[in-house]
């Protein structure tokens, strides 16, 4: 059956077919050549071709028969260091068919794993490095500890380029017989900021509206389809509205199913454009870096979100 | 006198001293009666006077009640002589319940009255220890009234319930007696409202009016924290109501911004709110329950005193939004979350990333293009719960579902 999300259907799957990363795909074609690996660490923004880079390594090395050595697990939806350790031994176990000494587990957004958990993942990741060879992918490689770092090749993958991006908007448009006028890639572009997934997300809900994508369209695209109305919920508090701020605030938290963490960052960057005295979004900034911290430990993210509402309610009423 | 269950003990030990009053009068010219509410007091002076024929004259807890009232009503009471040829009893009930500013110098006009009176006072009170009639102790007898035992209590209800033709369960008896804590009074109004109408009465009945209690006290509990006055009396939240602690933080946390509505209040509190949760979260990940009481203190205390320029008054509190608001859209988020599984499993993503980055795109598509959702619904092999969530409209998710089987 074809694959009917375009952000999976024009996934590249093979190392050639990668138009972009072209000097992480040199260095992983060599992995292919000497059928060899070490432990790799993907480090980049999101849309950047770290899942695309590693599907496409294991599909080169493995063939078409790639799945049976190919393993993915990802930080946040496996409960625990527990569970991904029971996992990697199980795969670990298991036989391989090609003629490939190991096999290859992705751990995506390792960088959401606290430092407990990543120790518990070095040893594991030592112990069955005969049969298995990790790839671990993140957004920020500092956080991941300098043991599993040091025992990793980095690759530091870049934001795709707005003309990488446009061209391959130009050929999917083309392949899906949607017209693209100039003005609705260059929304895109601007919204999608160098990720991939995201343009091409976009690219397609546009597409429902009509034959040809436009400005118009798209806009309408971001205006529903982006989820972080925190500048809303934001103002609600400086207005001094504090229940309907955090009306607004549970219904991203339950409703839309957003993280603390998600909130938080969205927060940092709106912070400046709000119409409070410097010194003000000073002592925001230093609450909101408190907020952070916090939600890392595991505090309920509803409760210290709230608690940031009532300062902003009270800066907001000075 | 008869007719009253319970405190035998007490009963005879008034009645004797009422009748000692007859031969001369006793050193003591005034008895205290004192128990919790409802174990019959009140009616126990009352019943004495009808059984022994006296004029009862009554002041009660709802009485202005300083010195001039006292002085006018009892004055004369107590000291004018036999008009009609009935003795009289004077009783002044609940006088633990005056208020200090309002009913100034109650107490020693009672005490004056007390040695003046040419007739027996009975004076009733919950608390004889309370500090505010201390000087009464001296001028009276005390006679304690118990709270009924549950023995004494079940055959008299039925006995009371039998007259008005119901028929009550042993066990329903009991939860209406253990909700009052043997307070009669409390009882019989109880049983009045369950049994209205009705000729029986069984366990099943009683329930809903046990849960009714733990709303009370949660109320009690929160106006502990937001009229506290000093920090032991905020703390004494923790234990004044039966829902435990978490729920207690949550009804603080949902009451802060009604109660403390002044920005620079409501800010201060939030922030002992969120500490007393960061410390929650330590205990609970590094298992040093030591640290509750950290959470207990910023929870109540923290609160409670930050009310520094909101004015106090009186503002309903409400049941924690957010427990409702997460259980009503519990299946929501559950359809919601399966879809977000339905495409991780497709396209090498989490749930949590598909949550965000791909079902607001979803929402879109299938909102505006019903073939192209049909196409999509049928590769993700969405379910008709998904397709409703996604479209909102259960008609236009009907056609939708129908295209999808066609195109897979």
């Amino acid at each position: 059956m074809e694959v009917a999300l375009w952000a999976e259907k024009y996934r590249p799957k093979t190392l050639k077919e990668m138009r972009n990363q072209q000097q992480i795909v040199e260095r992983l074609k060599q992995f292919v050549d000497t059928r060899t690996m070490t432990h790799c660490l993907f480090a980049g923004p999101p849309g950047s071709g770290k899942t695309t880079a590693a599907l496409c390594l294991a599909h080169d090395l493995f063939g078409e028969r790639y799945r049976d050595a190919f393993m993915e697990l990802n930080a946040s939806d496996a409960r625990g260091i527990e569970v991904i350790r029971t996992t990697v031994k199980e795969f670990a176990r298991m036989a391989t068919i090609s003629n490939v000494p190991f096999k290859i587990l992705v751990l995506d957004e390792a960088d959401n794993m606290t430092s407990d958990a990543q120790h518990a993942l070095r040893r594991t990741m030592e112990r069955y490095t005969d049969t298995c060879r990790f790839i671990l992918s993140c957004n920020y490689s500092g956080k991941i500890i300098e043991p599993i770092q040091s025992r990793c090749a980095v690759f530091r993958f870049v934001r795709h380029s707005d003309e990488d991006v446009g061209e391959y908007l130009d050929y999917i448009a083309a392949q899906e017989k949607v017209g693209l006028a100039r003005e609705g890639k260059k929304a895109i572009l601007e919204m999608a900021e160098g990720d991939m997934r995201a343009a091409i997300n976009t690219l397609q809900s546009a597409a429902t509206f009509g034959k040809s994508v436009t400005e118009e369209g798209v806009y309408k695209v971001v205006g529903k389809a982006k989820p972080l109305d925190v500048q809303e919920m934001l103002n609600l508090a400086l207005e001094g509205d504090f229940m309907e701020a955090r009306k607004k605030l549970r219904y991203l938290l339950v409703e839309e199913g957003l993280s603390g963490g998600d909130i938080v960052k969205q927060i940092h960057s709106e912070l400046f454009k709000l119409k409070l005295p410097e010194q003000a979004k000073l002592a925001l900034t230093e609450a909101v870096g408190e907020v952070d911290f916090r939600l890392v430990q595991g505090a309920d993210e509803e409760v210290q979100l709230s608690a940031l509402l009532a300062q902003l309610a009270l800066k907001g009423a000075k | 006198m008869r007719e009253i269950a319970g405190n035998s003990e007490a009963r005879d030990k008034l009645a004797k001293w009422i009748q000692s009053w007859l031969k001369k009068a006793p050193r003591r010219k005034a008895v205290l009666l004192h128990g919790p509410p409802g174990v019959g007091k009140t009616v126990s002076a009352e019943a004495v006077a009808l059984d022994l024929g006296y004029d009862l004259i009554e002041v009660n807890a709802s009485d202005k009640r300083n010195r001039e009232a006292i002085d006018r009503i009892l004055g004369t009471a107590a000291s004018q002589g036999q008009l009609i040829g009935k003795n009289r009893l004077i009783l002044i009930d609940e006088i633990d319940g005056i208020n200090p500013q309002e009913d100034r110098g109650a107490v020693s006009a009672v005490v004056s009255t007390i040695s003046n009176t040419n007739y027996p006072i009975i004076l009733t009170a919950n608390d004889p220890w309370d500090p505010k009639i201390a000087p009464l102790r001296n001028a009276c007898e005390m006679i304690a009234f118990k709270r009924l035992s549950v023995r004494d209590a079940i055959p008299y209800l039925k006995t009371v319930l039998e007259a008005e033709g119901v028929d009550a369960e042993d066990v329903a008896l009991k939860l209406v007696y253990d909700r009052n804590q043997g307070d009669m009074r409390g009882i019989i109004n109880d049983l009045q409202y369950l049994t209205t109408g009705k000729s029986r009465l069984a366990y099943v009945d009683v329930q809903p009016l046990a849960y009714r209690d733990r709303k009370d006290t949660i109320f009690q509990a929160l106006a502990l924290v937001f009229s506290a006055k000093d920090i032991n009396q905020a703390k004494r939240a923790v234990d004044a109501s039966d829902v435990g602690y978490e729920m207690l933080f949550e009804w603080i946390y949902e009451n802060v911004p009604r109660q403390l509505s002044d920005p620079r209040d409501m800010a201060a509190a939030f922030q002992n709110l969120a500490k007393a949760d960061l410390f929650l979260t330590r205990a609970k990940r590094t298992q040093g329950w030591a640290l509750l009481k950290y959470y207990f203190d910023l929870m109540t205390a923290g609160v409670g005193l930050s009310r520094k320029y909101t004015k106090p008054a009186w503002v309903p509190n409400r049941f924690p939004e957010r427990i409702q608001f997460m259980s009503r859209s519990r299946s929501v988020r559950a359809v919601r979350n399966q879809i977000a599984a339905s495409i991780a499993a497709r396209c090498h993503i989490s749930s949590r990333r598909a949550l965000t980055r791909f079902i607001p795109h979803l929402k879109l598509i299938f909102q505006t293009n019903e073939r192209e959702a049909a196409k999509i619904a049928a590769w993700l092999q969405l379910d008709e719960d998904s397709v409703s969530f996604l479209v909102g409209d259960e008609e236009r998710a009907a056609a939708i579902l129908k295209a999808s089987v066609s195109a897979s």
